[in-house]
């Protein structure tokens, strides 16, 4: 009883709005995040696509401690790591027992153990790449390669809403728990407390789609009379906002080193 | 002077609505004017403003006729992103105007998107002038509800607009905070900007507005200087506008002439009485049963920077049956996080907190619901149903009350809400929110209510009948608890006052105790209402606290004088 207090303390919704935030903007300080955007997006276009068409196993293991490395380097939060676990875990078991079930026998396994590694390749260069970007500085790097302005601008203001939107759930969820009834009996292993907080969980939705719906009405209006429309359509705002953005030594020595990494992994391997 | 904004006979009507909000209005106002346009729910007065920057009638469509002229632009010819230039717009709900994640991004924002090379420039020099350069690199979120104001000032500044409307600058600022604002204000005015608020509280119009405008129903009524303006004081409050206290007894006693707007101006117009009456020393009623007690409690919370903020230090607090407490203290006193602490929402991290003899820390919020009812500040977030009627009746329903249909009914009743009882909450007016989320807590029939700033973001009107309202509950609760910066409401209701400074109670008494402690009035920026320091100012022994105390014991007063003249 003591644990799972201690436990759902640690996991209470204010605590997930924190490590999300700091996913999104406490990295600011690492290697990666003093990268420009491009050498970043570069860097993922062949991590996290090659390792699909590479069967070498011994090149995978190699991608896979390089990956290892740039993840340390990049500090990314434990929750996030955890996560990408469980994913990877869950994935891989339900396959092996899937092959099981359908005939299959232990023999599977190897084959399923160069998938999840693969998969585990891409992920931690998906984390390295797009945690150590803050979602200002990802937003600018797409709207250097090209995409419209709605769309940078779009995961900028995402990100702006994200905590207040997760605040206004919770108090809707907290309401919620107040004017309900919770469960007298726990149940077997919990059962009837844990059906009733995934409901709740759920219910708690539908207000928080209204009353977001209302307060759009604002942002829309302000959004018109800050110019934002003028700005998308015209090439020298775009210009004067990505300034800042240059290609610096640090990204070419970055760049070359991974190239050399690479190309020794398939020569000495 | 040259008019800088001209309205000619200008009509509108919303899509969908039955009649128009606007009905053939014509208005000019000069440049460098300051300009506060009153008026109640509903009046027009927001229209009126989006008419200015162009939103109307390029953004809302609807059946629109007549001129304006912004700077001489027709505002029908010219786009919102043109007009929006020169006029800047903060918003009621300003929150949902911050686009950015971060204070500079927001504040460059404007200038940035209308292409401007020194847009940082711009953005700097417009946070030095709401005084929020020191949190610049800030997030928005770590920003507290004054400052997310002032920057949602500093984002339409940053643009240099002549013209800055302000819909409701002070709704829901300290008084502090809200003299802070006017202060900027004043300072862009004399700058040469021209300045339109729209405001409830006329005291802030008397000290700083230079022209009033008195809508009603979509038609301006008047446009006067202030003095003449909140001298008509029958005409304000025929359309529910109180003129300051000071003006309202000046106008009861029968002052001649021109009625005083300012504490200033009254005093020398009400000097003749020395004289006071016996000073009637309160007695507090409460009985010994303890409901809440709150023994070395702290209370700290983890902010985004992973480190603890504290937020309450060492709190000890006895709430008996028949205390009807107002909890008042500067934003970010801790009085929201005290009162969440009674619900169990939130954990404290030492000390120990009692409700009717259980341990709040061991017993689930659910069960503490039934004794404890917290009403938002927002009552939004308390509407978790479509419509009022189920809202009301979701907490009787989960308790499979048999009388469930009955009770919710009464309680419509009791609120004035049986005509809106299938609308959806979330879509009524701020009053009517109010009054629906007063409804659900009082149907939950707890012992104990709290109250986060009943009164905040309500007209003078609306605030009076819900005040009326808290004074109905007393007899249906054994003890309330009301979180507020409306120190008449703390006047009229409580019979305890607590003081919270900095996550510590300060002070524990009365309005007596309270008001006539000049330091501590000070130390937790609280203003006693204006009639208040207007007796105090003639040198009354006797506090009053409302402008009919003012007016019975200045008449017994006169009375006296006249015997022994």
């Amino acid at each position: 009883m003591e644990y799972t207090r201690k436990f759902t303390e640690k996991l209470s919704v204010e605590q997930v709005k924190i490590e999300l935030l700091n996913t999104a903007y406490g990295n600011g300080g690492t290697f990666f995040a003093k990268l420009d955007p491009r050498t970043l997006f570069l860097w993922y276009a062949y991590f996290g696509i090659f390792p699909w068409f590479i069967h070498e196993v011994m090149v995978l293991i190699g991608m896979f401690l390089f990956m290892l490395v740039t993840t340390y380097v990049a500090r990314i939060s434990p929750l996030i790591i955890f996560i990408l676990c469980l994913g990877l875990l869950g994935q891989g078991g339900y396959l092996l027992i899937a092959s099981l079930f359908f005939g299959g026998d232990w023999t599977s396994i190897l084959p399923l153990l160069i998938l999840t590694l693969k998969l585990s390749v891409i992920s931690l260069a998906s984390i390295t790449v797009f945690c150590s970007m803050n979602p200002e500085k990802l937003s600018n790097g797409l709207l250097k390669i090209g995409l419209p302005g709605q769309i940078s601008f779009s995961i900028a203001y995402g990100y702006r809403m994200l905590p207040t939107l997760l605040e206004e759930y919770h108090h809707v969820f907290q309401s919620f728990r107040l004017r309900g009834k919770a469960p007298e009996k726990h149940g077997f292993l919990y059962i009837n407390t844990i059906a009733y907080f995934i409901k709740l969980a759920v219910l708690s939705f539908y207000p928080l789609l209204l009353s977001t719906a209302k307060r759009a009405r604002t942002t829309v209006e302000a959004l018109e009379t800050k110019g934002s429309m003028y700005g998308f359509n015209h090439i020298e705002v775009k210009k004067l906002k990505l300034a800042g953005l240059k290609m610096k030594k640090r990204d070419y020595y970055f760049l070359a080193g991974s190239l050399v990494y690479m190309i020794s992994l398939f020569l000495f391997l | 002077m040259k008019p800088i904004i001209e309205i000619k006979n200008v009509k509108y009507q919303y899509p969908g609505a039955d009649k128009p909000v606007l009905n053939h209005v014509s208005l000019s106002v000069d440049k460098g004017d300051f300009v506060a346009i009153l008026g109640g729910n509903g009046s027009g007065k927001s229209t009126l403003c989006k008419l200015i920057n162009g939103l109307i009638p390029h953004y809302y469509v609807g059946d629109y006729s007549g001129e304006v002229l912004v700077k001489g632009m027709a505002a029908e010819k010219h786009k919102v992103a043109e007009l929006s230039r020169h006029v800047g717009y903060v918003y009621q709900d300003f929150e949902n105007q911050i686009v950015s994640p971060k204070v500079i991004e927001d504040a460059e924002f404007a200038p940035l998107h209308y292409g401007l090379a020194d847009y940082h420039e711009r953005a700097v020099h417009a946070l030095d002038v709401v005084g929020l350069i020191d949190q610049q690199h800030k997030f928005i979120w770590q920003l507290s509800g004054g400052q997310k104001h002032l920057l949602a000032l500093a984002s339409i500044l940053s643009l240099n607009p002549d013209i800055i409307i302000m819909d409701e600058p002070v709704a829901q600022l300290d008084p502090q905070h809200a003299r802070e604002i006017y202060d900027i204000l004043k300072k862009l005015n004399d700058e040469g900007k021209t300045i339109i608020v729209i405001e409830h509280h006329t005291e802030f119009v008397a000290a700083y507005a230079r022209n009033v405008i008195l809508m009603d129903q979509g038609d301006v009524l008047f446009k006067k200087p202030v003095k003449e303006a909140l001298n008509e004081v029958d005409v304000l409050l025929e359309h529910q506008i109180y003129p300051p206290q000071v003006t309202q007894a000046a106008a009861k006693i029968g002052t001649s002439g021109i009625l005083p707007i300012t504490i200033g101006e009254a005093i020398p117009l009400m000097a003749s009485i020395v004289e006071c009456e016996q000073n009637t020393v309160h007695k507090l009623r409460t009985e010994d049963k303890p409901l809440v007690t709150f023994e070395d409690v702290t209370f700290s919370y983890k902010t985004i920077t992973r480190e603890r903020d504290q937020v309450l230090h060492d709190v000890n607090l006895t709430i008996h049956q028949g205390d009807y407490i107002a909890l008042v203290g500067n934003n970010g006193a801790g009085k929201s996080s005290l009162m969440r602490l009674i619900t169990g929402l939130v954990k404290q991290e030492k000390g120990q907190i009692a409700l009717d003899g259980k341990d709040v820390r061991k017993t689930p919020p659910e069960h503490l619901a039934e004794i404890v009812t917290y009403i938002h500040q927002n009552p939004e977030h308390m509407f978790i149903d479509d419509c009022v009627k189920k809202d009301i009746g979701f907490y009787m329903k989960a308790r499979k009350d048999p009388r469930t249909e009955e009770k919710v009914a009464n309680l419509l009743k009791q609120f004035e809400l049986t005509d809106l009882a299938e609308r959806d909450s979330r879509l009524l007016s701020g009053g009517q929110q109010r009054r629906a989320s007063l409804a659900v807590g009082v149907g939950m029939q707890p012992k104990l209510m709290l109250l986060d700033e009943p009164t905040a973001n309500l007209d003078i009107a609306t605030r009076k009948h819900i005040t009326r309202i808290l004074e109905e509950l007393k007899t249906q609760l054994q003890a309330v608890v009301i979180a507020t910066h409306d120190m008449q409401l703390a006047c009229e209701f409580a019979n305890r006052i607590i003081v919270m400074h900095e996550g510590r109670i300060i002070h524990d008494g009365t309005k007596a105790s309270v008001f006539t402690n000049h330091n501590l009035l000070k130390k937790a920026g609280l203003n006693p209402p204006q009639i208040f320091t207007l007796a105090k100012k003639l040198g009354w022994e006797r506090p009053v606290y409302t402008v009919d105390d003012f007016i019975e014991l200045y008449q017994s007063k006169e009375a006296w004088d006249g015997v022994h003249a």
